[in-house]
């Protein structure tokens, strides 16, 4: 599977009605491409300059190379997104590109309310696989000693080079070379985390690359509250 | 055949700019991602109302569309383009059309 997120800083002074139509176009986007799973939005409540996170997933590259190409994408979604194009309403943010994702064998990511957290993060260059494998499997075992974390998934974000069939690079390395996608079951539980005495949060509240011996170089937080498509009747 | 059709609205002072940055910069980066120039138009500018200019590319369908778009995207230029250009328009709309034939054709 590939798992990805867009995240999208919006102009301030886009009017609200096409930043609504913007949240829908990606909320809904599964309805009309069925090649898109898991399709949800929400608003980024960190202290990171973007707005808008849609987060989605695909069966398999070649799922995702069907989405690529199919009109929804370029004349609805695109729309609000394009440089060039007289309807955006997007703007080039700080953050870097805005498209994160990695391969995976199972939806383990998979939550239909809550709140996600995204800890984007750079890795020195030089760090050995047995390293990222070591910071891996700590962070993906965080929910046995944070219950109420339903959600912990660490991975290269692949997904940041290779956006154009999934699979192989079209520019260099990204920005923020891993993921560590978190899932909390309420904002209450995210705020029993982060001022919680287990070591996960300990690692957090320390500086990453402190806390990490020098392997992490940077890292930024995305958190919000899941939105997803509930279907036609639903509100939109 | 496809063609992108973008209609944005301009004062009357930056008809000019906006037309020669469409025949300099945007035709050099839409062309060279693949697109083809079709056509450029403008509503009257002398009658006190914003200027509209229409703007068409052509493509052979939206897996070239998606070609075109991955080149654009990676294109420096591209980026440059879509900034000068939103720094001269007001507004306007983005429409993708196919061709279309009437029962009696």
């Amino acid at each position: 599977m590939l798992r990805r997120f867009e995240v999208y800083a919006i102009d301030p002074d886009a009017p609200v009605e096409r930043v609504r139509a913007l949240e829908a176009a990606c909320r809904r986007c599964g309805r009309f491409i069925p090649e898109v799973l898991d399709c949800a939005i929400g608003t980024n409540l960190s202290d990171a300059p973007v707005q808008l996170v849609w987060e989605h997933a695909y069966e398999s590259p070649e799922a995702y190379r069907r989405y690529m190409v199919h009109p929804y994408h370029a004349v609805v979604v695109d729309r609000y997104l394009l440089p060039d194009s007289p309807e955006r309403i997007a703007i080039d943010g700080p953050l870097g590109a805005g498209l994160y994702g990695y391969a995976c064998d199972v939806a383990s990511y998979r939550m239909r309310t809550g709140i996600r957290r995204l800890i984007l993060l750079r890795l020195d260059a030089g760090t050995s696989e047995a390293d990222v494998a070591e910071l891996g499997e700590t962070l993906e075992r965080a929910p046995e000693v944070v219950p109420d974390m339903e959600v912990s998934v660490f991975a290269a974000n692949t997904m940041g080079s290779a956006w154009f069939d999934g699979v192989t690079p079209v520019m260099g390395p990204p920005r923020w070379t891993h993921l560590w996608e978190q899932g909390f079951a309420s904002f209450d539980a995210l705020d029993a985390h982060r001022h919680s005495d287990t070591a996960v949060a300990e690692f957090e509240r320390t500086d990453w690359g402190q806390a990490t011996g020098g392997l992490v170089k940077r890292s930024a937080e995305l958190f919000y509250e899941v939105s997803g498509d509930h279907g036609p009747e639903a509100a939109p | 055949m496809m063609h992108l059709v973008d209609t944005v609205e301009v004062s009357p002072e930056h008809v000019r700019d906006y037309l020669d940055l469409v025949g300099s910069l945007g035709t050099a980066v839409m062309t060279e991602a693949g697109a083809r120039f079709v056509s450029m138009a403008t509503t009257p500018g002398e009658v006190g109302e914003r200027v509209e200019i229409q703007v068409v590319w052509a493509f052979d369908d939206f897996v070239h569309w998606n070609e075109i778009r991955k080149n654009l995207v990676l294109d420096p230029r591209y980026h440059e383009y879509g900034s000068a250009a939103a720094s001269r328009r007001v507004g306007g709309t983005r429409r993708f059309f196919a061709p279309a034939t009437s029962s009696s054709s």
